[in-house]
């Protein structure tokens, strides 16, 4: 008997959950769901359309072609001293890649209770498989824009001064990538418990872009206004990107701080959040 | 005895009713506050008065203090009317939601099939399908492209396997789904009411695999039902669930029986006085119908020993008419034991037209039965079905043989089996 009782079980199922939750290793057993899932996604976006994985293309150019009419023709925003088609399109990629990221991970109850609520395995599989499909997206969009960017050089006279910051490159994305999985992530959670507070996400988010320099350079802005810019945590990123690419951007080293402890802090608090919540939701969503 | 794999301790699931989840963010704030700032107890975690339908307040316990534990190898039904937890107990064990109190845990790899077709999704190609749901389900890559073959065969729908799901018949689709759930090699695997689907050939299939899986690979089958036949056949043990609560749990066959007689309360008879209240039609009104046990003390059990005569009355309410009764017995989980016609009579008037039948003893198994009666016309037209009227519960009787097991077969009748020693060989 004593034997029995000490026997050890692979696994409990309690009201207790962690904030440490799902194990790597378990998320690492499940690696063939997460690489279908992303290979689902592109197969289902583009299927039964004409231009197919052209769209991946296309959706940016459309952007970039309705932006640089609205505000650069017609608002007529100043773009500094860089070519306005590569700096709208520099900013719309980024702003898209965190975008399209926060607003996948932001529904992942919602979009998938069907299945959630029929099988388990670890829910943080599908968030991870969304952000790798947007890495993807993103990566052929940054490849767009390093052709125009050649183009430019090649034709238009364009010649950016590169330095070292070019590194820094990987870092913005990956920033930007931690920042949007991690408002998405406690979004999803948050969102799926108050309903209501979704209809404010999207709201926020539309006003978030116009805080942001995806359209504008920060140094065109008034002084006075440009505090709320600075509060902004995506701002030092996306004068990084531009920095980095186009050889033109105002970042200093304490406002790069803070954004990559903004989104390193973010993820992790969102993660925990993640975990610890994320079992219980099914319940109520 | 074999070890346990799955152990369930006062496993207790609440739900709240009324608004969806947990309810507004104030109520929220307000429980956070008592539970945390001034260190009240969590009002879930107090010993809760739950009556009968398992409603305390406004919380429903869809749980409630369920334990029990599974052995290796062994194949639980697990059944009860709806609402009284199944679904809910399954969905814990799988990991799908928290209890409320209480534990599961167990030893192994678990996969559940809740709903034919998890992970499914309609753009893609069968093929595609076959290794995202196999996926979802928690099989590997090589189980997959080890299987597939297989799968496809089982399906039968080798010619489609590269078209969109989306163009399947529904019935394609399901023997899809279910070719991948029936290839999942978990050692616990947690079956939900899949079986109710497809065609009957189909469903023959798919119950001859369960059975395979059950018996040859020895594997734990943890199985929802609402059809009692396939409880019986599979199952070696079932747990009867009711409003949440432990109502029985046992050997499959005796929990069954169990269930299913408290189901339908018997009725050893049923008479009506008048004509105009009496079941029936036009043609027939059924006066009465009745068991009457050969018994010699009435307050005795009714066992497979005891004759039951079946003694019926009708109306006739037509003239110049040849009618005949038959009479079926069925045992509880649906199968028709036998059936019997009476002679024929010529009615040239209305009335009252009575018959019976004696079912000898030693001659049914134990189980529950019911009779129905079907009123012919010429032996031919159906004057009246009159379904399920009379039910009894045969109970066993071994007499002096050592043996407990359930005795199998639909009937036990006592023909003498002649045994003898043919020839002694002395040395061998």
């Amino acid at each position: 008997m004593v034997a029995e009782e000490k026997k050890k079980w692979e696994w409990e199922i309690s009201n207790q959950s962690s904030y440490w939750g799902t194990h790597f290793t378990e998320i690492w057993a499940y690696r063939h769901l997460l690489s279908s899932l992303v290979r689902r996604d592109f197969l289902v976006n583009y299927q039964q359309t004409i231009l197919g994985p052209a769209w991946m293309l296309l959706q940016p150019v459309l952007t970039l072609v309705t932006y640089a009419l609205i505000f650069g023709r017609l608002v007529g925003l100043s773009t500094g001293s860089l070519p306005p088609l590569l700096f709208y399109f520099s900013g719309i990629i980024l702003w898209n890649f965190f975008n399209d990221s926060f607003g996948g991970t932001n529904n992942v109850f919602r979009d998938n209770t069907q299945v959630f609520n029929k099988v388990y395995f670890p829910r943080l599989v599908v968030p991870i498989a969304i952000m790798c499909t947007r890495f993807i997206r993103f990566g052929i969009s940054l490849f767009l824009l390093l052709l125009m960017i050649g183009y430019y050089m090649a034709f238009k006279d364009f010649s950016p001064n590169f330095s070292s910051w070019l590194l820094a490159l990987p870092v913005v994305v990956l920033a930007v990538g931690a920042m949007s999985l991690g408002l998405g992530l406690a979004f999803s959670v948050i969102t799926a418990k108050y309903r209501d507070i979704s209809g404010f996400v999207s709201l926020g988010t539309r006003l978030l872009m116009f805080a942001t320099p995806v359209i504008y350079p920060v140094l065109s802005l008034p002084e006075d206004v440009r505090w709320i810019v600075h509060l902004n945590p995506l701002t030092p990123l996306f004068e990084l990107f531009r920095l980095s690419l186009l050889g033109e951007g105002v970042v200093s080293y304490d406002m790069l701080f803070y954004s990559l402890a903004f989104s390193f802090l973010v993820l992790v608090v969102s993660l925990l959040l993640f975990n610890k919540k994320g079992d219980s939701l099914i319940d109520i969503v | 005895m074999s070890e346990i794999i799955i152990d369930v301790q006062n496993l207790s699931k609440m739900y709240r009713l009324g608004t969806i989840g947990t309810g507004s963010f104030r109520q929220d704030l307000q429980r956070w506050v008592s539970t945390n700032i001034l260190k009240k107890e969590e009002p879930f975690f107090q010993g809760h008065g739950v009556n009968a339908d398992g409603m305390d307040g406004n919380d429903l316990w869809a749980l409630n203090n369920v334990s029990f534990d599974v052995k290796k190898g062994e194949v639980l039904g697990i059944i009860g009317n709806n609402g009284s937890g199944k679904s809910t107990l399954l969905k814990i064990i799988s990991r799908i939601v928290r209890p409320t109190q209480g534990f599961v845990r167990g030893n192994g790899k678990v996969s559940s099939l809740l709903e034919v077709g998890t992970g499914f999704h309609n753009e893609l190609t069968g093929r595609e399908n076959i290794f995202i749901s196999g996926y979802t389900l928690g099989m590997s890559r090589d189980e997959i492209r080890r299987k597939f073959d297989e799968i496809v065969a089982f399906s039968g729908i080798e010619k489609f396997i590269d078209t969109p799901v989306k163009r399947y018949s529904s019935g394609m689709y399901v023997r899809l789904a279910f070719s991948v759930a029936a290839h999942l090699e978990p050692d616990i695997l947690i079956v939900d009411e899949v079986l109710a689907v497809g065609d009957n050939d189909f469903q023959k299939k798919c119950l001859g695999k369960m059975n395979e899986i059950a018996q040859t690979d020895g594997r734990t089958i943890l199985f929802v039902s609402h059809s009692m036949q396939a409880v019986n056949t599979l199952c070696t043990k079932a747990l009867w669930l009711q409003n949440g609560n432990v109502k029985e749990w046992g050997t499959a066959n005796d929990i069954v029986n169990k269930y299913v007689a408290s189901v339908q309360k018997h009725r050893l008879q049923q008479e009506w006085d008048t004509i105009e209240n009496a079941p029936g039609n036009d043609n027939i009104r059924v006066k009465s119908v009745e068991i009457v046990p050969h018994l010699n003390n009435p307050n005795d059990m009714i066992d497979i020993r005891t004759a039951l005569t079946f003694k019926f009355q009708f109306w006739n309410l037509q003239e110049h008419v040849n009618i005949s009764a038959r009479i079926l017995l069925f045992s509880y989980t649906g199968e028709c034991v036998f059936n019997v016609l009476s002679p024929i009579v010529n009615c040239f008037k209305p009335g009252i037209l009575e018959g019976e039948c004696t079912i000898p003893g030693n001659f049914l198994n134990d189980g529950s039965y019911y009779i129905s009666m079907n009123f012919l016309k010429d032996s031919a037209t159906h004057l009246l079905d009159f379904n399920e009227c009379v039910s009894f519960d045969m109970e066993d009787y071994r007499g002096d043989l050592q043996w407990f097991g359930k005795w199998w077969g639909a009937v036990r009748p006592q023909f003498p089996v002649h045994l003898e020693q043919k020839e002694m060989v002395l040395d061998v």
